[in-house]
């Protein structure tokens, strides 16, 4: 299935596409696949992150969906 | 007013409608978790706003090292964060409307601590306890909106801080890139205008003005 990635900050070093920048990327995964199979799959570093499906809040047991939007957020320190 | 009654849905008030917007910010609940750099700096820009309650949350206490960019005074330090940034709101604005919490906040207390807010405002210094405030707080069933921070230290240009609408209910406000453990310093200018990013996109949210 045809889901759209969007990675903030550093992690738009990890786009499924291998091209790193800004934006949301086209991804095919499978029927079933979780957020936290695109973490692994994407090898994003284990940090504190945010997570969101068409802009609503999710969880990495998230299943994904057809047309779905992932946004995944990487806050850094500082206050 | 209440998240309950999901601030995305209340009608915008009329950007020339002064006494509109006092009416709509004096009516409002803010909640501050963290009361450093950024949140005591907010506090005090809602509170001259015209902010009419506000719930501040901080563990900590004033240290010397904090004077170079928080919203406090040499005679405050030792003194808990939020009952000097309380002294200090009080004396901009007598009646504002104060709940002190003077805890460190977990996903256990966090929505019980700010529960009736129409904003929260996530000032916090750790990227862990960012990450937990977003995650609870954008988990909250009934749409309660969030303003973060992330990437507010060092000497990057000024302009790079901008306000970023990630999800519906999370803003972002910094470049979120420049990171304190990469031993970047937080400087008043950058941290500040961090801060009044923060207050002026809850002022827009608490007026129904959803664009960052």
């Amino acid at each position: 299935m045809h889901i759209e990635v969007a990675l903030f900050a550093h992690l738009s070093e990890f786009q499924p596409d291998g091209r790193a920048g800004r934006g949301a990327r086209p991804f095919d995964v499978a029927e079933g696949t979780t957020i936290g199979d695109i973490i692994e799959m994407l090898a994003l570093p284990d940090e504190p992150r945010v997570l969101f499906v068409n802009n609503k809040h999710a969880t990495e047991q998230t299943v994904l969906a057809q047309g779905d939007r992932l946004a995944i957020f990487p806050p850094v320190a500082g206050g | 007013m209440t998240a309950q009654d999901d601030i995305a849905c209340r009608p915008p008030v009329e950007p020339a409608d002064d006494g509109a917007i006092r009416k709509r910010l004096a009516a409002s609940l803010v909640a501050i978790v963290g009361c450093g750099g950024l949140g005591s700096n907010v506090a005090a820009m809602l509170v001259r706003a015209g902010v009419g309650s506000l719930i501040l949350i901080d563990y900590d206490a004033v240290e010397e090292s904090n004077l170079n960019r928080q919203m406090f005074f040499r005679d405050q330090i030792g003194v808990a964060k939020v009952e000097a940034l309380g002294e200090t709101l009080r004396r901009i604005a007598p009646g504002v409307n104060l709940a002190l919490v003077h805890k460190c906040m977990t996903p256990e207390n966090l929505l019980a601590t700010v529960g009736d807010a129409d904003v929260v405002v996530e000032a916090a210094d750790h990227a862990e306890v960012k990450a937990m405030v977003a995650n609870v707080v954008c988990s909250h069933p009934t749409g309660m909106v969030l303003v973060a921070a992330s990437g507010i230290a060092g000497i990057d240009s000024a302009n790079d801080i901008a306000t970023h609408r990630v999800a519906t209910n999370f803003y972002v406000v910094g470049d979120c890139r420049s990171d304190v453990r990469a031993g970047l310093p937080l400087l008043a200018s950058r941290v500040m205008l961090a801060a009044a990013h923060q207050a002026h996109a809850t002022i827009r949210i608490l007026l129904g003005h959803m664009d960052p």
